[in-house]
């Protein structure tokens, strides 16, 4: 009797499981068809867009782009330099000094010949006490703004002091390690004008890691892929996520995050659904969900648009260590905007938001580092009691592994396709490497640190690593979870 | 043998369906992966490979058009002095090389052309353009027009505009209405800038959204092609019904000073939808429309603040005088940050004798964040 | 012959002037960002510098600003050339202290008739301040 009832529940849980993988894995073949479209769609439209028009034209809307720094004082004049060189019309950067204790204000000061000046400001989003701003004496700099607040912790908190100073209807949120391409405004403002029946509340673009490009004084001379092997795990992660995974999901209007390092808002919705939240431990993703939230409840037809040129590149974390704190941040982040935003899951007033964006991410990457471990665990357990049907086990084994691969070479193949940023064959074979061993060396790292980061969130380790929150932006917290297979 | 082949395969195919049904699938998806992986491995190999051949030939090519492009027109000799450009012939030799029969380096020789074409106008543009009809090239395009891809029709409309060739209005009125928002929007800025007669023609007729990305190009040129007779627009402010057309009209009449379409403008004002009525206010401002003041002021309260914040700026520009007060008023007992602000940048532009003072009176009489507020609006260090 | 930098990121560009200049007979010395800019305004003395805004590690209203404070190089005649024709733009780069201000597309016998003015009033300035000396 008890035995039958072991049988069936075994084999519920069995079926259960088959058919969890079988609809992720569907779901990531139809994100690969979504993408393939709008991969192909932009570069049809770029192959006839002339961007110097909107760089010649007065009716280009202002941009204003906030970059918080943080004991940055080695880098900062380079990166603060190459801020000021964007191809667009009508810009300012703001550059917060987010209370460093090193001499990151005294070397843009000199640097720029900066004096304080009296500036009023509205409070519209809460952030720690402004010291003061500055700006330049030398008219070259007009577009320069520097703000000196207290250290509030997050690059929430140092962003939102920006956004209230910005005076831009658009701002590009990122962060001041970054080295962004020159065309990054033009881009990123271009699916803004050209939406015909929504209003486009955010526009990301891809990001990729700069660890071994060649690169001088905050300019890129050469992109290369990354030579140390985690880096080169987080490029392979991050061309899944935004070439297959952002470009599919924004071809039906579901993006689900636009990543900290690189992405351009309308400042007033971003205002109106309050701002960063300096609690959070995924402050981008929220920040969105909260944006998607507001038009929905003001009923304003929003969208969400991705286009997969790279326009960021930022330095990944290469020691282990660093990494995990990272993701473990990221996954305390989704599993408390989850516990958050709980009420949208699957409610239908919230549109696609609700119900096919918010229930993916639920279902596919909150509760995938579980479903994964459950099932690791409960082969395991099969193999010591001697239950396992090892042929079964074997051909799923290899029915996952090579979907994985299939995923990942076409997102490799997309990014060819838009734009060939490696220039040698040997740096695309780097890639192609990785997607062999990514399910063994570097999948189990992800799942690993996730739940690790939801363990945190549930006891509510809040001191754990410390300082090393605040650094938790620095490597960059870019790629979403998405696509994270 | 092939029977053998058959028999293993049918023997396969027995096995297989005797596997329960997950395996069957699982199987079928290894399959698939596996062969959809070989071929984008396939896809990723030619794809590099044709790029490769690609640069190998721009690097050969590219030097060879710009040199020939540069002889035979930046350093023509007869440039310079005042000779007709009917008068002015190109090197045959130079221009008849076997290389440029080929399609490829045609298309190329038109993109550089028209590079060079964004860069020079005067003497150097119209020779850039003889050299891409004496060449044949306009042909080339022509014929892209006719082909089915609409990103190629795209193409061939772009390179005509740019290089100001002529299309009969058979061909292109079709286009201005066409169903691909990308399409039509070049096929409008073609009509606008070839069509000599009347070329706001389409304004009359276009239902679908002049969408903002595609103003930008329409502005340019509008505003910098030769001999276009600009119209009164205000024709369409009164008439049109697509938003998108009166709002870019709006943006025209600031750049042309159209006084005279002021009435038209300020029936705006009473429109319901208040972005629109936000944009009719600014071009008021830029009109610098006195008469429109009164009227400003007095809708004054019954408007959302982007509507209010328009017609603080409008009063800045117009800056008559008259409405000094109102400002003061606004800029010492609003609730709203915004609204200060603008009055107060309103009140410093006019940049009177009476505003001055006016300026050194608040600065004294209110309290500290208005007086931040003055500040902030007169240091000549914050420009946005 | 007078020495020109022509600072320009557009390669197509840079070459068009340096030949159209070239052609004139000026010696012409070309920089494709700031940062070859400020190494070439370093090592020579130029009469004439013609410049873009948008370019690489640096702004073109930046060598104008640069060239504007240096003692030795203040009487440098500046040209910006620019496809960007705000209003903003262009009064920073006059009150900066540049010459001219020419939009793209440009013309090219005006852009040679207005280094030839900037030359000839060089030249009657500093030979006014000759004679006074």
């Amino acid at each position: 009797m008890i035995r039958t009832l072991l049988e069936h529940l075994q084999l519920i849980f069995e079926k259960t499981v088959f058919v969890y993988g079988v609809t992720l894995l569907i779901i990531y073949a139809c994100l690969a068809l979504f993408s393939f479209y709008s991969v192909r769609r932009f570069l049809r439209k770029e192959s006839y867009t002339d961007y110097k028009v909107i760089v010649g034209s007065e009716l280009a809307p202002g941009v204003s782009v906030i970059a918080p720094a943080f004991n940055e004082g080695l880098t900062i004049i380079s990166n603060v330099r190459s801020l000021l060189t964007f191809d667009y019309p009508k810009y300012e950067v703001i550059i917060i000094n987010d209370g460093s204790t090193d001499d990151t204000l005294e070397k843009v000061i000199k640097e720029f010949s900066l004096v304080k000046i009296d500036f009023a400001f509205d409070i519209k989003i809460v952030s720690k006490p402004i010291r003061g701003i500055y700006k330049s004496t030398d008219d070259a700099y007009a577009k320069l703004v520097i703000v000196d607040k207290e250290n509030g912790k997050s690059k929430a908190d140092a962003t939102n002091a920006g956004i209230n100073i910005a005076s831009f209807p658009y701002f590009l949120c990122t962060d001041v390690d970054c080295i962004l391409h020159e065309q990054t405004l033009q881009k990123l403002i271009r699916p803004i004008m050209e939406e015909e029946n929504a209003r486009v509340i955010a526009t990301g673009a891809t990001l990729r890691m700069a660890n071994s490009c060649e690169i001088d004084k905050g300019v890129i001379i050469k992109v290369k892929a990354p030579r140390p092997l985690l880096a080169r795990f987080q490029e392979l992660e991050y061309i899944r996520s935004f070439v297959l995974g952002k470009m599919g999901w924004s071809q039906i209007n579901c993006v689900p995050n636009v990543s900290g390092g690189l992405g351009m808002f309308d400042k007033e919705i971003a205002i109106k659904a309050g701002g960063y939240d300096p609690a959070s431990f995924g402050e981008d993703m929220e920040l969105l969900m909260r944006m998607n939230r507001y038009v929905h409840d003001n009923k304003i037809k929003a969208a969400v648009r991705y286009i997969p040129v790279t326009l960021c590149w930022t330095e990944g974390p290469t020691s282990l260590k660093v990494f995990m704190r990272q993701r473990t941040r990221w996954g305390r982040g989704l599993f408390q905007l989850m516990v958050t935003h709980r009420k949208m899951l699957f409610n239908p007033r919230y549109g696609r938001v609700g119900m096919i964006m918010f229930p993916y991410n639920f279902l596919f990457e909150l509760m995938a580092p579980f479903v994964e471990s459950v099932g690791i665990i409960y082969y395991i357990l099969l193999a010591v009691f001697g239950l396992a049907n090892w042929p079964y086990a074997i051909i799923l084994l290899i029915f996952v592994y090579s979907f994985a691969i299939m995923i990942s070479t076409l997102a490799v193949l997309w990014d060819q396709l838009t734009f060939q940023y490696y220039k040698t064959w040997t740096d695309v074979a780097r890639i192609a490497v990785m997607v062999f061993v990514e399910m063994i060396l570097y999948h189990p790292l992800i799942v690993v640190f996730a739940l690790r980061g939801y363990f945190f969130h549930i006891f509510n380790r809040k001191h754990s690593w410390g300082n090393m929150q605040r650094r938790g932006f620095k490597p960059s917290s870019a790629a979403s979870t998405t696509a994270a297979t | 043998m092939w029977k053998d082949l058959a028999d293993l395969l049918f023997q396969a195919y027995e096995q297989y369906s005797l596997l329960p049904l997950f395996i069957e699938i699982a199987l079928a998806f290894i399959f698939l992966a596996i062969l959809s992986t070989l071929i984008a491995y396939g896809a990723i190999l030619h794809k590099r490979y044709r790029a490769y051949v690609y640069e190998k030939r721009m690097a050969f090519i590219s030097p060879k058009i710009e040199d020939m492009i540069t002889e035979q027109v930046l350093l023509n000799p007869n440039l310079g002095y005042d000779i007709p450009l009917e008068s002015i012939e190109f090197d045959p030799n130079a221009l008849g090389d076997k290389i440029y029969r080929k399609p490829f380096v045609r298309q190329m020789l038109i993109d550089t052309l028209i590079q060079y074409r964004k860069n020079f106008r005067g003497e150097v543009g119209e020779l850039l353009r003889k050299l891409y009809i004496d060449m044949g090239l306009d042909k080339d395009s022509f014929a892209k027009m006719k082909t089915l891809r609409w990103e190629r029709k795209i193409k061939a409309v772009v390179e005509l505009t740019q290089m100001d060739i002529p299309i009969s209005d058979v061909t292109i009125l079709p286009l201005t209405n066409s169903g691909i928002p990308a399409l039509r929007a070049a096929a409008r800025n073609a009509y606008i800038q070839l069509s000599k007669n009347e070329p706001f023609k389409f304004f009359d007729i276009a239902t679908e959204p002049l969408l903002p990305w595609d103003q930008l190009e329409m502005f340019k040129i509008i505003t910098t092609t030769k001999d276009i007779a600009i119209p009164n627009f205000s024709r369409w402010v009164s008439y049109s019904t697509n938003k998108s057309i009166v709002s870019f009209c709006l943006k025209l009449i600031a750049h042309y000073d159209q006084q005279s379409t002021i009435p038209a403008v300020m029936e705006l004002l009473s429109n319901k939808d208040h972005y629109f009525r936000a944009d009719a206010i600014n071009c008021l401002g830029k009109l610098s429309a006195e008469v429109a003041e009164d009227k400003l002021v007095k809708i004054y309260n019954n408007q959302p603040l982007n509507c209010q914040i328009e017609i603080l700026k409008a009063l800045g520009r117009i800056a008559s005088g008259k409405h000094l007060e109102f400002l003061k008023s606004e800029f010492l007992y609003s609730s709203n940050f915004d609204i200060r602000m603008n009055a107060a940048r309103s009140i410093i532009r006019h940049n009177t004798q009476n505003s001055r003072l006016m300026v050194e009176e608040l600065m004294e009489m209110t309290h500290e964040e208005n007086q931040l507020i003055i500040k902030h609006c007169l240091n000549p260090l914050i420009k946005y | 012959m007078p020495n020109i930098l022509v600072i320009e990121d557009d390669d197509i560009m840079l070459k068009a002037i340096r030949n159209i200049l070239g052609k004139d007979g000026y010696v012409v010395i070309t920089a494709k960002d700031g940062k070859e800019a400020f190494e070439k305004l370093e090592n020579a003395d130029y009469e004439v510098v013609v410049t873009d805004l948008m370019m690489p590690y640096a702004n073109g209203l930046e060598v104008v600003s640069r060239l504007r404070s240096d003692e030795t190089k203040r009487n440098v005649g500046i040209i910006v050339i620019s496809s960007v024709g705000n209003e903003e733009t262009i009064t920073e780069a006059f009150r900066l202290g540049a010459d001219d201000y020419l939009k793209k597309p440009i013309m090219a016998g005006e852009l040679l008739i207005r280094i030839r003015k900037l030359l000839s009033n060089k030249n009657s300035t500093s030979q006014l301040v000759t004679k006074k000396k």
